[in-house]
């Protein structure tokens, strides 16, 4: 699968650029605030319909303009497929596939796979549980368009049942009744996400180590375990026991909703004892092995995106990490560095076929 | 917009207050009001009055009425042994338009939601477990739409009505279904309305 084009209208900082890729690699060169993330950014948007970054369609628009648009032609198992978004004031977002409108946007996730790096995903092994929910839910999403309808709809009568409790607490009264349909409702979503969670980390953890070995080209071994409560014990008989604190709390407190990934490096926890380098090198490995299984999922190479990933690194291992994204089975690669020459370098020098821009401003040059 | 005339502008903005109606709908309308005899005027504003004067809720089933009980509850030749419950006005409107029930309706008034403040209480379900008690009814038809909330609603009320010798269906929901019951296509609906299936809470 590959991004042949891009043609972005008041996307962040660009006002209107047309852009033409190389179905390997592409190097995309500009210094910090230039407009380089935002660039990826609207390749992951093309691909699952929302920004890697949780930004709001409404801060996507350029300054002092009042829309965007965004579009975007793939070549997809030998087909071509053209998404395009629009903002526009007072309308709802649309997004198209070959000129059909999805009623809804949910429904494009998963069509063009996508595995992105940032910097700031070494938050997915620091930060709350939250991120690392997110990281799993991404992943399962784009294998599993029924994951994602399940998830949407747990969600759903999750915050019906939180408004719910709210209003409990505020009448002073309970309706037991109403919470015990809530529970039922949850209770099919709630196993099925379990479920396939379950089985997804089964698989991945394996190649999660795998990546960490050939990633850092040391011994260490890591993994990555699946916390959840319904591992033990059945979700009604969970909600039942907790619902005299739900009650207090005027939340639901227990379900897959709160279940979380546990990293470990050498049987301990990642967070307390990786180092620096090697919680990077665990995050690349993480969103690598992502990238593997969904592959061989999907049967398509996904298409990957790397912010700024060389940033801290010395020579040496920027010449391996591009070493084995060139000799790595990948298909269509974006990689973003603040060095004019670094990458650009380093790949030539590896002979590998490629395509070089440099932005400005947000304004785009593709260099021969 | 840049009125020469007072009086247009608080017509304009009266129309333009209505839902779907912008300001350029709504200056057509005015335009056309004026055009036409002044008795035309005087009918629709009359008319608008008289609505809100004398519209009622029936007191039986909720529906809007002109009596304290409308005409459906009041209509000797209908089935008095079976109920549709919906959401509102237009579902029975809908329903009636396939000409396939000839039962009694109840108008719960919404779908049980409390993200927007909605709770059991805030629906006409109380009147709902009064209808019942008289044992007369052999028969509920649950005809809310295909949502999460439609879903709560049927579990919510069924619960309730446990331990009453009640038959409860529900109508055929989902696909064939344009989301609301009130775009379902009468063809749609009237069979679905027939062909419906026992409720089972499993
Ligand atoms: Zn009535």
């Amino acid at each position: 699968m590959q991004l042949n084009r891009l043609i972005l209208t008041n996307f962040k900082n660009y006002e209107f650029e047309q852009l033409n890729f190389h179905s390997g690699l592409n190097c995309i060169v500009g210094m910090n605030g230039m407009g380089k993330t935002n660039l990826l950014d609207a390749i992951y948007y093309a691909c699952m319909g929302k920004s890697y970054f949780g930004i709001n369609d409404r801060d996507i628009v350029r300054h002092e303009t009042d829309f965007f648009r965004l579009e975007a032609h793939f070549e997809r198992l030998e087909k071509a497929e053209s998404i395009v978004v629009k903002v526009m004031p007072r309308k709802k977002k649309v997004l198209e596939r070959n000129d059909l409108p999805y009623a809804k946007i949910s429904e494009h996730v998963g069509l063009l796979p996508v595995v992105i790096i940032v910097p700031d995903d070494t938050l997915i092994a620091t930060e709350g549980s939250e991120v690392r929910r997110r990281f799993l839910d991404n992943t399962l999403s784009q294998i599993d368009q029924q994951y994602l309808k399940t998830l949407l709809k747990y969600n759903h009568i999750l915050k019906q049942r939180n408004a719910a409790l709210k209003q409990f607490g505020e009448h002073r009264k309970a309706d037991p009744a109403l919470l015990k349909i809530y529970n039922d409702q949850l209770l099919e979503p709630g196993e099925t996400l379990h479920q396939k969670r379950a089985a997804f980390i089964a698989e991945f953890g394996p190649e999660l180590a795998k990546t960490y070995l050939i990633i850092s080209g040391e011994k260490e071994k890591v993994s990555c375990k699946y916390q959840s409560a319904l591992t033990d014990q059945k979700f009604g008989d969970l909600l039942s026991a907790a619902q005299e604190k739900d009650l207090i709390l005027q939340r639901t407190t227990i379900g897959p909703h709160r279940d979380d990934l546990n990293f470990q490096i050498q049987g301990r926890a990642l967070k307390r004892f990786a180092s620096q380098g090697q919680l990077k090198s665990f995050i690349l490995s993480l969103k690598l092995a992502q990238y593997s299984v969904l592959k061989m999922k999907k049967k398509m190479a996904p298409i990957l995106l790397l912010d700024d990933i060389f940033d801290k690194l010395d020579n040496e291992r920027i010449k391996h990490l591009i070493q084995l994204l060139i000799k790595g089975d990948f298909g269509q690669i974006f990689i973003t560095d603040t060095h004019k020459d670094r990458v650009s370098e380093i790949v030539t020098q590896s002979g590998a076929d490629n395509q070089q821009f440099f932005i400005e401003s947000g304004t785009v040059q593709s260099i021969q | 917009m840049n009125f020469s005339s007072k009086l247009i502008e608080e017509a304009v903005d009266a129309f333009s207050s209505l839902p779907s109606v912008g300001k350029k709908t709504a200056l057509r309308l005015v335009l056309h009001l004026i055009k036409r005899e002044p008795e035309v005027s005087t009918q629709f504003a009359e008319a608008i009055i008289n609505l809100r004067k004398n519209i009622k809720n029936c007191q039986i089933c909720h529906n809007f009425s002109d009596e304290e009980v409308c005409v459906i509850c009041k209509d000797k030749r209908r089935d008095r042994s079976i109920i549709c419950v919906v959401e509102g006005i237009r579902d029975v409107m809908a329903i009636e338009d396939t000409g396939h029930y000839k039962g009694l309706y109840h108008i719960l008034g919404g779908v049980i939601s409390p993200i927007e403040g909605v709770g059991p209480n805030e629906l006409n379900i109380t009147t709902l477990q009064h209808r019942l008690e008289d044992g007369q009814i052999r028969e509920i038809i649950m005809a809310l739409s295909p949502t999460i909330e439609g879903d709560t609603t049927i579990f919510y009320i069924s619960k309730q009505l446990e331990g009453l010798d009640i038959k409860i269906s529900t109508i055929a929901r989902g696909v064939s279904f344009g989301g609301e019951l009130e775009y379902a296509d009468e063809l749609t609906l009237g069979r679905s309305i027939i062909s419906r299936i026992p409720y089972r809470r499993d």
